[in-house]
């Protein structure tokens, strides 16, 4: 009786173990094969220079370009919305009606596929609002994909303010914004940073909301306004590797697009992780 | 009032006003999403919607059924789960039971890169090696099937199940696992008979979210489970090509006129979509907090 | 009750009643508290004594589900009319807290953070921090180094910032919510120092669960317990023959 115990505790440890060496090894695998096919396909001139002869040569600057200008088209509009209404969630809102619709619409938004995001960009902001197939377009679509998790992450970075300090700010005869502006916020801007940052990540690897609402398949130039049509990493990644005009030749560029892309979603979440940590020892002392 | 009170009213009218920008969005969301979608029934009947089983956007007489894609959204959901959830709790329990601290804390951080990785990059890895791997070890016509995309889909919710999950394991107090070691259980049978079962309800949120991020997955699918608009049987479904609601939207979107009833049916998918994914949410919320009550 | 203080009276309360949600928590609180003096709340844990204290500044409008009911004035004004600024009240009523709470910032910059606010011009600061530093019986200890993190101060000289911080916006009245019971003893006495000098330019009140400091350092006391004022007293006659039985229980309990 005991013994069988420890054998199927053995059993069962064994088994543990093998489930969470498949994780790692999913993990290992998926980035070795980007990074051992994409990286020799990597140089100065696929990052800098125009895609060539129907996109089966050259480089992806272009797709580079929009990917960033979506970056900072949607973060301009998601930062300071998903700032103020943490700030509103965490030191304004009293429990009640508003406040639970509040919540519930962030739950819910969070939980909305991106496909949906962009068919609702498609029916209001291409089309009803009439701004067409656009660097606009797709920032706004993107920026309410990303507000519920800059709303959240500021929500914890307001949270771990101590309560003391807000106290001690409003027992000196100081209101309550100043006393959020000057006590609370100064302590809280490194935790937004890094939920701003992480979502950055998501902006950058986003498909199907650009893809309706103004990812453009090839592009001979760069956007000249937010009102052009761009071309982005992932769905550049997409294209040449499903309806390129040679699939099996472009592979190197396939998988160099995807490493730029995993470069960029990675380098940003490990900047954000080492502002995190970075901040979190500060608190400490 | 003094120009102070003013200002701060003023400043707390503007933090309101951002705060209700979340759920005018929602709003709007519902209202453009239902209204697109609710004009394919002018010109085509509810009833055909939901119960036929073709999906013919383009022929003539023309058939938009529901069926083949929502069962396909089902089926290759399924397979995520089955795929994701032993194998996410498995880490979950190692990472927070019995992986030394330094080895935890090593695993968390590599679990969440798979988070990190835009769906893109895994419809890619899936098309380049998953997809000829399933092809050639199963001996199948194509490798762009509904397992391909359940396998991709369920590395894609490990994350959300790994790390929910250990969250709701380490939350198990000591004295529930102390109380059943000091009884001469083993380690094993304490996990399995105490610590699991007192973070269950935590797990069960966990495995709803997950099955939320794969239904609604879109790129992923769309490059490897092959696309074919037809009812998938079970579990030989598994083993053919099969089509999702999301995949449908995104590779017919670009095609349609605008205002047409392939148009408008795209979005009474987008909505059935919405509506199955708001109901998932709704539900984890509700186990996430009966169980916060529960500790 | 004492009559007619020799300095005048600072604060009338008169019939204060304090709800949280359903908890009747204080019950027909009157009480006058004497001006340029110290007066000191004691009782046991939980009897409204802090409570209480948060009414003189309305702290407690923070919490949500309070409701308080009766009067308060201090100096003539009632501070729960509606025509009462808060923020002006609460400059004229300081508080330092149970816990040192300086602000992640530089010394310096603690205690100019309220004068700032309240629009005094930069010029002005060097002064300010100085004054109250020194009053704050700090200055000596951090005068060469007001530019490192306040956080850096021991617990005792952060209390003592708290005090200087809550003196420069220049109050009238200063409550002390138990500002010793994280300290140790050393600490405690240079507090207890700073409070017996400050009684001569303003009105103190604190709240204490050590009775041994408010014989020490009050002139007057009031005795709470389970939501009312039993007794108030000068401190000698509370501690000495006290006219209740619970004020009685409470002091030899506490000091045999």
């Amino acid at each position: 009786m005991f013994s069988n115990a420890k054998i199927n505790e053995k059993i069962a440890f064994a088994l543990l173990k093998i489930a969470t060496g498949m994780v790692v090894a999913f993990v290992l695998v998926i980035l070795y094969y980007i990074v051992s096919n994409g990286y020799s396909a990597i140089n100065l001139e696929f990052i800098t220079s125009m895609p060539r002869n129907r996109m089966t040569e050259g480089g992806i600057f272009p797709a580079i370009m929009g990917t960033m200008y979506l970056i900072v088209g949607s973060m301009a509009i998601a930062m300071p919305l998903g700032i103020l209404s943490a700030i509103y969630l965490t030191e304004y809102a009293k429990p009640g009606k508003t406040t639970w619709a509040i919540e519930m619409a962030i739950s819910n938004l969070a939980g909305t596929p991106s496909v949906v995001f962009g068919l609702f960009g498609l029916a209001m902001f291409v089309k009803y609002l009439n701004i067409g197939a656009s660097i606009l377009s797709a920032s706004l679509t993107l920026a309410l994909l990303i507000l519920p998790v800059i709303i959240r992450a500021s929500q914890e970075a307001l949270l771990t303010v101590p309560k003391d300090y807000r106290d001690a700010s409003l027992a000196l005869g100081v209101t309550k914004w100043e006393t959020i502006r000057r006590v609370v916020l100064p302590s809280a801007i490194p935790g937004m940073i890094t939920g701003a940052i992480l979502s950055i990540g998501r902006v950058a690897g986003e498909t199907a909301p650009i893809l309706l609402t103004g990812a453009a398949y090839f592009l001979p130039r760069l956007p000249d306004s937010v009102y052009s049509q761009f071309m982005a990493l992932p769905y550049h990644l997409y294209v040449l590797a499903t309806s390129g005009t040679n699939i099996a030749q472009t592979r190197p560029l396939q998988y160099g697009t995807a490493l730029i892309l995993l470069l960029i979603v990675l380098c940003v979440n490990l900047v954000a992780v080492t502002i995190r940590s970075h901040y979190k020892n500060k608190i400490k002392r | 009032m003094s120009n102070r009170k003013i200002k701060e009213k003023g400043i707390e009218s503007l933090l309101f006003a951002s705060g209700a920008v979340t759920v005018v969005a929602l709003l709007l969301l519902c209202i453009f999403l239902f209204r697109d979608g609710y004009l394919l029934f002018d010109n085509y009947p509810v009833s055909s919607f939901l119960t036929d089983t073709k999906w013919y956007p383009t022929a003539d007489p023309e058939h938009f059924g529901l069926l083949p894609l929502f069962l396909g959204s089902v089926i290759v959901t399924i397979g995520a789960v089955l795929f994701s959830v032993p194998l996410g709790i498995a880490t979950a329990i190692y990472i927070s039971e019995l992986a030394n601290p330094k080895i935890a804390n090593i695993l968390k951080p590599v679990t969440e890169i798979l988070a990190g990785i835009p769906s893109v990059v895994y419809g890619f890895f899936g098309l380049v090696v998953l997809v000829p791997f399933v092809q050639n070890t199963l001996k199948l016509p194509t490798g762009q099937t509904a397992l391909t995309g359940s396998i991709m889909l369920g590395i894609m919710a490990l994350p959300t199940i790994i790390s929910m999950s250990e969250d709701a394991i380490s939350s198990v107090p000591r004295a529930l696992k102390e109380g059943s070691l000091a009884l001469g259980s083993t380690k094993w049978q304490t996990i399995y008979k105490v610590t699991a079962p007192a973070a269950l309800s935590g797990i069960s949120a966990a495995v709803m979210l997950g099955i939320g991020r794969a239904i609604g997955e879109t790129m992923t699918v769309m490059m490897v489970t092959g696309n074919s608009a037809v009812i998938p049987g079970f579990p030989s479904g598994l083993f053919a090509p099969v089509r999702t609601m999301t995949a449908t939207i995104a590779l017919e979107m670009g095609e349609v006129p605008q205002g047409s009833d392939h148009f408008h049916a795209l979005f009474a998918i987008g909505s059935v979509l919405f509506i199955t994914t708001f109901i998932i949410n709704i539900v984890a919320n509700y186990i996430k907090r009966r169980y916060r009550f529960n500790l | 009750m004492p009559e007619a203080y020799e300095n005048g009276t600072e604060i009338e309360v008169k019939d204060l009643n304090l709800w949280y949600g359903d908890n009747h928590a204080l019950h027909d609180i009157s009480i006058d508290i004497p001006k340029n003096s110290v007066t000191a709340f004691i009782g046991p844990s939980g009897c409204g004594k802090s409570t209480f204290l948060r009414c003189l500044n309305r702290m407690n409008d923070l919490i949500p589900s309070c409701r308080i009911e009766g009067r308060v004035n201090i100096n003539g004004e009632d501070i729960y009319s509606k025509e009462t600024d808060v923020v002006d009240l609460r400059k004229r009523v300081g508080m330092v807290f149970q816990k040192p709470n300086p602000f992640p910032m530089s010394i310096f910059d603690n205690i100019s953070y309220g004068p700032r606010i309240h629009g005094m011009s930069k010029k002005e600061m060097p002064a300010i921090v100085e004054n109250a530093l020194k009053s704050g019986a700090l200055w000596k200890e951090v005068s060469d180094r007001l530019n490192v993190s306040a956080l850096d101060l021991s617990g005792g000289q952060q209390q003592r910032l708290c005090i200087a911080r809550t003196l420069a916006v220049k109050p009238e009245v200063i409550l002390f919510d138990e500002p010793c019971s994280a300290l140790d003893p050393i600490s405690t006495s240079k507090i207890e120092d700073v409070i017996l000098e400050l009684k001569k330019k303003y009105t103190i009140v604190i709240v204490t669960h050590n009775m041994q400091q408010a014989a020490r350092i009050s002139d007057h006391t009031a005795f709470f317990l389970m939501g009312d004022l039993v007794e108030f007293d000068k401190t000698a006659q509370i501690f000495e023959s006290p006219q209740e039985k619970a004020t009685e229980d409470y002091i030899t309990g506490r000091f045999g």
